[in-house]
């Protein structure tokens, strides 16, 4: 409600906040954001204490991609600002709609190298889809409405508001009220792509789909960032295309679909690569052939002519020169492609290399097989949990043996790749989906990096599971230290971890440690029955590789598998 | 250093009246790979922008530079006069 009562800087944040649907945010307080903490104190928006900004900041991220709402995170100026980094950098390269706020030194003190100041503005440039600095308390409500339409237009992405102190203690000469604005804040409609503006492509798309006799479908982050599950798969149902998914694409089409071939990559499947290598048309989908995708680039998909579906103009001949391009929402521009195919042979032969090549799950001795157990929580999870995971081994199992029905369900650094990711994501996502499990897969290594959020678990509650995948070791860069460093394992050992269980139960989190495969299915049972929050230490075999593996700038049908 | 494909471009940006505006061409630019030979700017005589002129050299297709610079939120229109320079032999 406006009121007629001064309203400062600080208490226009929240109630900007509440226009937008803002229920939740993520942050840590300190001295020049101690006026917007104090306007807190006043809101109905509630507030979740992260032990570490890098926590808020993956927290929000975590949130933004479980919901597809934009992600909150606050932080004070100087480390408060630059610990928001990594998050940042997490959020715009995979493409998720985060606003940051910063307190900032007064402006008087700016350039002054006050306590605590830093130039977060520059430091945003680099990792952030747009940033503003406030310099006058009339313009905060402009910006802050600019900050959420720009996260959430076009190709979404993480805004920075800095917001010096003195801003936030001034009074705004017109006050804003909490009530939702029916008038939507459009920036400049630069990705604002029609597809009747689009005829020749669309024509040309045609042609070539109508031409192909092998042609493959690569679905990436985009779909799911997009809102157009429900028109890829309405697409897949017309056509019975064969497709493949990046790791941010997954859980985009059917898992169980008949011509879904899984990851591609370079820990993708070996129907996925085989059939992409193969092909004469691959139609990419919200996905811009990223070098973990492509391997090397110039023999990727070396016979296929490309179809390329975008937001963003950029993404468009930027690896690979395409054929055809189609701009603009996918919810749209999907169904004018969406014709039926005579493909009955290439689905024959994309169904006999998935059946060909399916995973095996034999693995000798006692000792607990990672694939096997991740298949197994997959198995057992109900429908709709979460799962985050950090960066590494771990992660890429998770990608290969879990299976996931929406891209909201997964949540992975894909792009940045950052340990440290899980644990604060998977604390994010369980703030936005209180009655969804959610499981966060993680490594011994990554755990370490934000363990401190043990303790916003801990404060708050959560219900978050934790499967600690623990081979002692950096495991990803052990086996590429093994394969193409001459098994010089340099720095890669983590045989000092701390006793984990005890750890966990240092936050009144219960915990259990597995060694042994006859243990799985019962210790999985037990943590999806625990009502809080749970840590199961799965102690694996350090020598235990991810395959198939694509060495780097190789194509990808010369992977190397599990010998 | 130049090479055979070394091409250099000017563009000609359009561009909202920040202060913060001339940061994120040099940074896109620079990131993208291109190095700035030249540069001018002043401003518009009516509504609020900036006009810059912005000379770059690179090996990289200047296409790529026009599509990331056009993305600024700052940043109106772009536009891109082409012109071979460097023909050295390597």
């Amino acid at each position: 409600m406006a009121s007629d009562k001064a309203q400062t800087g600080g208490a226009l944040l929240f109630n900007v906040l509440q226009q937008h649907g803002v229920e939740h945010v993520f942050g840590y307080p300190g001295g020049a954001i101690m006026p917007i903490y104090d306007a807190l104190y006043d809101s109905d928006v509630k507030h979740f204490l992260c032990r570490h900004e890098q926590g808020a900041s993956f927290s929000a991220v975590g949130y933004a991609r479980a919901t597809g709402k934009v992600g909150v995170c606050l932080a004070t100026s100087g480390p408060g600002a630059t610990n928001l980094i990594t998050g940042l950098a997490d959020a715009l390269a995979d493409s998720i709609p985060v606003v940051a706020i910063t307190g900032q030194v007064p402006m008087v003190a700016m350039g002054s190298d006050a306590f605590q100041e830093i130039d977060i503005f520059g430091l945003s440039l680099a990792c952030t889809k747009h940033s503003f600095q406030v310099r006058d308390v009339n313009e905060l409500n402009d910006i802050l409405q600019q900050a959420f339409a720009i996260a959430l237009e076009g190709r979404q992405g993480p805004v920075l508001v800095d917001i010096p102190k003195d801003i936030q203690t001034a009074l705004v000469d017109n006050p804003v009220s909490n009530l939702p604005q029916s008038q939507p804040v459009l920036v400049n409609g630069k990705s604002d792509h029609q597809l009747k503006n689009q005829p020749a492509n669309v024509g040309t798309a045609l042609a070539l789909l109508n031409q192909a006799s092998k042609p493959v479908l690569y679905v990436g982050g985009g779909v799911g960032m997009a809102g157009a599950v429900d028109e890829l798969r309405s697409f897949i149902s017309n056509t019975n295309i064969p497709s493949v998914a990046t790791l941010k694409g997954l859980g985009a089409v059917e898992p169980t679909d008949e011509h879904y071939l899984g990851m591609l990559g370079m820990h993708g499947t070996k129907a996925a690569n085989l059939a992409v290598q193969e092909c004469d048309l691959l139609i990419a989908v919200g996905a811009r052939f990223d070098d973990r995708v492509t391997g090397k680039l110039n023999e990727f998909a070396p016979h296929a002519k490309v179809i390329h579906f975008d937001i963003d103009q950029a993404e468009i001949n930027k690896r690979r020169t395409v054929e055809a391009a189609i701009l603009g929402d996918l919810k749209v521009n999907l169904p004018a492609l969406a014709i039926p195919l005579s493909i009955d042979e290439w689905q024959e032969k994309c169904k006999k290399m998935k059946d060909d090549f399916a995973w095996q799950y034999d693995h000798p001795g006692d000792t607990i097989f990672a694939p096997a157990l991740l298949k197994e929580i997959s198995e057992t999870m109900p429908k709709n949990t979460v799962v985050t995971t950090d960066v590494g081994q771990h992660q890429m199992w998770s990608a290969q043996h879990m299976l996931f029905d929406h891209p909201t369900n997964f949540l992975t650094s894909g792009s940045m790749g950052t340990m440290g990711f899980g644990l604060p994501a998977a604390i994010g996502a369980q703030i936005s989906r209180p009655d969804d499990t959610v499981i966060a897969v993680t490594g011994d290594g990554s755990f370490m990096m934000n363990v401190q959020e043990l303790s916003t678990i801990k404060r708050f509650q959560l219900p978050v599971k934790i499967v600690l995948i623990d081979n002692s070791k950096l495991g990803m860069v052990r086996q590429w230290q093994d394969i193409f460093f001459d098994g010089r394992l340099s720095e890669t050992d983590l045989s000092d971890n701390p006793d984990f269980v005890m750890l966990a139960n240092a936050f009144e989190i219960k915990a259990q440690v597995i060694t042994d495969k006859n243990q799985v299915s019962a210790a999985i049972k037990e943590m999806l029955a625990h009502q809080g929050a749970y840590l199961l230490q799965v102690k694996i075999d350090a020598t235990d590789n991810v395959w198939p593996l694509v060495p780097p700038n190789t194509a990808n049908d010369k992977m190397m598998e599990n010998r | 250093m130049q090479n055979v494909n070394t091409q250099q471009h000017t563009l000609r940006i359009t561009a909202q009246d920040q202060p913060t505006v001339l940061e994120r061409l040099l940074q896109v630019t620079r990131y993208r790979g291109f190095l700035v030979t030249g540069m001018t700017m002043f401003p518009c005589a009516d509504d609020n922008a900036l006009d810059i002129e912005l000379t770059v050299q690179s090996d990289k297709s200047i296409e790529q530079l026009h599509h990331q610079l056009n993305k600024l939120i700052d940043v109106n229109n772009v536009t891109v006069d082409s012109n071979m320079i460097a023909q050295c032999s390597a």
